[in-house]
C-alpha cells in the first residue's frame, strides 16, 4: 500500500460499508418516528446529489435541470397514490380537479390507476425525457455553460407548465394524496422504519451501481470526456453517446428521488422545479466533493442537517452562511470537503509511510 | 413585466397591440441582458448574480428617492456608479481567482446571489418596497390600437440610449478598441501592451453598472423584493445564448424574443408563452449553438 489512503480501493469500500451501515442501523438508535422521517428525506436528497455528482463530477456536464426529473418523478408518484385512494366507481376524480371545473378524468391522469403503470411511468417519463434532451444537446456539441444554461431553461419552461396546468396539476396547491404509499398490498407509511429502510435501500444500490458502473470501460470513457473531449472524440469515441447515456442514468437517478420523496412526504409542488432546488443539488454536490460519490451523500446531509437544525434566530442567517461556505468552496476547494479530506490523508500517509509516495 | 397590465382587449387592433407591447419587452430583456453579454463576451464569466445587480440597482434607487429625496433622473446615474463599484470589489475578490475555470464563476456567482438576497431581506425586510413613478412620466399614450404608459416608453427610449452609449463605448473609443482585442484573444492584446486585467475589472464594473441602471428602472415599473433579480435571469440568459455574444446579437434576440413571447401570449397565455419559448430557444441552440449573430468580437 503506497501514497494516499483516500485513493486505495479496499480504503474506499471500508468507508463506503461503514457510512452505509451506519445509515441502516440508524432507526435502532432514532426511536423517534419524526426524526426518521427527517433523515429518510436527507437520504433522498442526498441521491439527487449522487445524481448531480454522477453526470456534473465525473462527465464533466453541469446539469442545472435535475430538478425536471425530479419535480416529473415526483408528479407521477403523486398521481399514483392520488389514485390508489380514488374509487372508480363512486368518486374517480380527485377533489382538487372538481374544484378545477374538470367533469371527466383527464387521459393523461388515467393510466394512474394501476400502481405498477403509475410507477413505471414516474420514473420512465423522466427518464426518456433526458434521453431525448441529452441525445439533443450533446448531438451538438453543446458543451460547458451552455449545457448549464439550456437545463436551466427546460426547468423554467416545465416549472411554467407545472404552475400553470391548474386543472391536471393542482398548480400552486400541489397535490397531497390522502393516504400512505401502497404496494404488494400493505401500505407504507411514511413515519415508519420501512419507509426509511426503502430510502437507505435505493441510495446504497444506486450509489454501489453508479460506483460500478465508473469502474467499468464506460465510465472510464466518461472520465476522459470530462478531462478532453477533443482527444476522446480523436480516439474514436463517439463523445454525444457516452454523454447521452450518462445524462439519461442521472435522470433516471433523480426520478427515483423524486419518486421516495413523495413517498416520504406525501406531497408535491411546483417547488420541486424550481430552479433554487436543483442548483441546492449542485451545492450539495459541491460542498461534498464533487468527484466523490460519497462526498455528494455528505454534502447533502450535511447542508440538510444544518438548515433544519439552525435555530429560528439563526435561520434568516442561514442562506447567508450557506452563500458563503459556497463561495469559499468554490473558490479555495474546488472537490469539496472530500478533497480536504484527500489533502489531510495525504499528508498522513505520506508521514508513516516514508518512502511510500509516489 | 407583465403582459396583462396594459392588455386592452377592446382595442382596435389587439394583434398589432401586442406587438407594441413586444417592443417594450424586447427593451426590458435587452437592458438586463446587456450587462450580462459584455461580460460573459469578455470575460467568459457567466454572472448569475446579475440579477441581483439588478435588484440592488433597484433598491438603491428606492434608498436615494424615498429617505434622501433625490430625484428620479438623478437616480439613475446613482445606481450606475454604486453597483460599477460593487462590481469592481467583486470582480477583484471573487472572479479574478476564477479565470481558468468559467464553470465554476457560474456556481460562485449563484453563491454570491445568495448572500446578496438575504442580505438584502435582513436590511429592508421582506415586504415589497415601492419606487414612485416620477410625475413627468405619468401619462398615457392612447391612439388606435397603441396603448403605452409613459414609463414603459421612458424604458423604451432608455434602451435605446443605453444601446446606443455601449456602442459609443465599444467602436469608438480607445478602451471600447482594447476590450475587444482581449475579447478577442487575451493573450494577443495582452503582447500588445493591453493591461487585460484591468479590461476585465472594467468590463466588469460597467456591465454591473448597467444591470444598476436597469433595476433602477424596473424599480419605476414594479413593486420591490429581495429575489426579484432571479425573475430576470433566465431571460436575460436566453436572449445572450440565442443571440450569440455582441451588442447586435443581443439586440436582435432581444428583440425577437419579445415579440415572440407577446405573440404567443396573445394566443395562449403568458406562462405558456413562457413554455413555448423556452422549448424554442434549446432547439434553436440545437441547430445554432452559437447563436444568431457573431460579430467580429466572438471569443468561442
Amino acid at each position: 500500500m503506497t501514497g494516499n489512503l483516500y485513493h486505495n480501493r479496499k480504503a474506499q469500500w471500508a468507508v463506503y460499508i461503514a457510512i452505509f451501515a451506519a445509515l441502516a442501523l440508524l432507526p435502532f438508535f432514532a426511536d423517534n418516528p419524526f426524526t426518521l422521517n427527517q433523515f429518510a428525506r436527507y437520504i433522498i436528497l442526498a441521491l439527487t446529489a449522487v445524481s448531480v455528482s454522477l453526470v456534473w463530477g465525473y462527465g464533466g456536464i453541469l446539469s442545472l435541470g435535475q430538478g425536471i426529473a425530479f419535480g416529473m418523478g415526483a408528479y407521477g408518484m403523486a398521481a399514483t397514490m392520488q389514485m390508489q385512494f380514488q374509487d372508480p366507481e363512486s368518486d374517480p376524480i380527485p377533489t382538487f380537479m372538481l374544484t378545477n371545473e374538470l367533469e371527466t378524468l383527464p387521459t393523461i391522469w388515467e393510466p394512474f390507476w394501476s400502481t405498477p403503470i403509475g410507477l413505471a411511468l414516474a420514473v420512465g417519463i423522466p427518464t426518456l425525457l433526458f434521453l431525448f434532451f441529452g441525445y439533443m444537446m450533446f448531438q451538438a456539441r453543446v458543451a460547458g455553460v451552455f449545457v448549464a444554461i439550456m437545463t436551466l431553461a427546460m426547468l423554467a419552461a416545465w416549472y411554467a407548465v407545472v404552475y400553470d396546468m391548474q386543472p391536471f396539476t393542482a398548480g400552486f396547491n400541489g397535490i397531497s394524496p390522502p393516504n400512505y404509499f401502497e404496494i404488494f398490498g400493505t401500505s407504507i407509511d411514511p413515519y415508519s422504519t420501512t419507509a426509511y429502510w426503502i430510502c437507505v435501500g435505493f441510495l446504497v444500490v444506486i450509489t454501489l451501481a453508479s460506483k460500478f458502473i465508473l469502474h467499468t470501460k464506460f465510465g472510464l470513457i466518461v472520465q476522459s470526456m470530462r478531462d478532453d473531449p477533443e482527444r476522446a472524440r480523436f480516439l474514436g469515441y463517439s463523445v454525444a453517446y457516452y454523454q447521452t447515456v450518462l445524462f439519461t442514468i442521472s435522470g433516471f437517478i433523480a426520478a427515483c428521488a423524486g419518486i421516495l420523496w413523495v413517498m416520504i412526504t406525501q406531497y408535491v409542488s411546483p417547488t420541486s422545479m424550481e430552479i433554487v432546488l436543483s442548483i441546492s443539488m449542485v451545492i450539495w454536490a459541491a460542498v461534498g466533493g464533487r468527484t466523490s460519490l460519497l462526498g455528494a451523500i455528505i454534502g447533502a446531509f450535511l447542508i440538510n442537517l444544518g438548515q433544519s437544525y439552525a435555530g429560528d434566530e439563526f435561520q434568516t442567517y442561514w442562506t447567508i452562511i450557506l452563500g458563503i461556505v459556497f463561495l469559499i468552496v468554490v473558490l479555495f476547494l474546488p472537490k469539496g470537503l472530500t478533497g480536504l479530506f484527500e489533502l489531510i490523508i495525504g499528508k498522513f500517509s505520506r508521514a508513516t509511510n516514508g518512502t511510500g509516495t509516489t | 413585466m407583465s403582459i396583462h397590465d396594459f392588455w386592452t382587449p377592446f382595442s382596435l387592433f389587439p394583434f398589432l397591440n401586442s406587438l407594441f407591447i413586444g417592443i417594450s419587452l424586447a427593451s426590458i430583456f435587452f437592458i438586463a441582458a446587456l450587462g450580462l453579454t459584455i461580460i460573459y463576451g469578455t470575460m467568459g464569466v457567466i454572472n448569475m448574480a446579475h440579477g441581483e445587480f439588478i435588484m440592488l440597482g433597484a433598491y438603491t434607487t428606492y434608498v436615494f428617492q424615498t429617505f434622501l429625496g433625490v430625484p428620479f433622473l438623478i437616480c439613475l446615474p446613482i445606481a450606475f456608479i454604486a453597483l460599477a463599484v460593487i462590481g469592481l470589489v467583486i470582480e477583484r475578490g471573487i472572479i479574478r481567482t476564477l479565470y481558468q475555470r468559467p464553470l465554476d464563476t457560474l456556481l460562485a456567482t449563484w453563491g454570491l446571489s445568495l448572500i446578496l438576497i438575504q442580505g438584502i431581506r435582513i436590511i429592508f425586510g421582506g415586504e415589497p418596497k415601492y419606487v414612485g413613478v416620477p410625475s413627468w412620466l405619468d401619462f398615457q399614450i392612447e391612439a388606435n390600437f397603441i396603448h403605452l404608459s409613459g414609463v414603459r416608453l421612458f424604458i423604451i427610449i432608455f434602451a435605446i440610449v443605453i444601446g446606443a452609449a455601449t456602442w459609443f463605448l465599444m467602436y469608438k473609443t480607445t478602451m471600447g478598441i482594447r476590450v475587444r482585442a482581449v475579447m478577442q484573444d487575451k493573450e494577443m492584446a495582452a503582447s500588445f501592451g493591453i493591461d487585460a486585467n484591468k479590461i476585465y475589472s472594467i468590463t466588469f464594473a460597467y456591465g454591473a453598472g448597467l444591470a444598476g441602471v436597469a433595476g433602477a428602472l424596473f424599480g419605476a415599473l414594479k413593486t420591490l423584493f429581495p429575489d426579484m433579480g432571479s425573475g430576470y435571469i433566465v431571460e436575460a440568459f436566453l436572449v445572450v445564448v440565442v443571440g450569440g455574444i455582441g451588442l447586435v446579437g443581443s439586440m436582435f434576440s432581444a428583440g425577437i424574443l419579445g415579440e415572440l413571447s407577446s405573440i404567443f401570449s396573445y394566443f395562449t397565455n403568458e406562462t405558456f408563452a413562457r413554455f413555448i419559448l423556452f422549448t424554442l430557444v434549446v432547439v434553436f441552440l440545437r441547430f445554432r449553438p452559437q447563436g444568431l449573430i457573431t460579430d467580429g468580437t466572438t471569443r468561442r
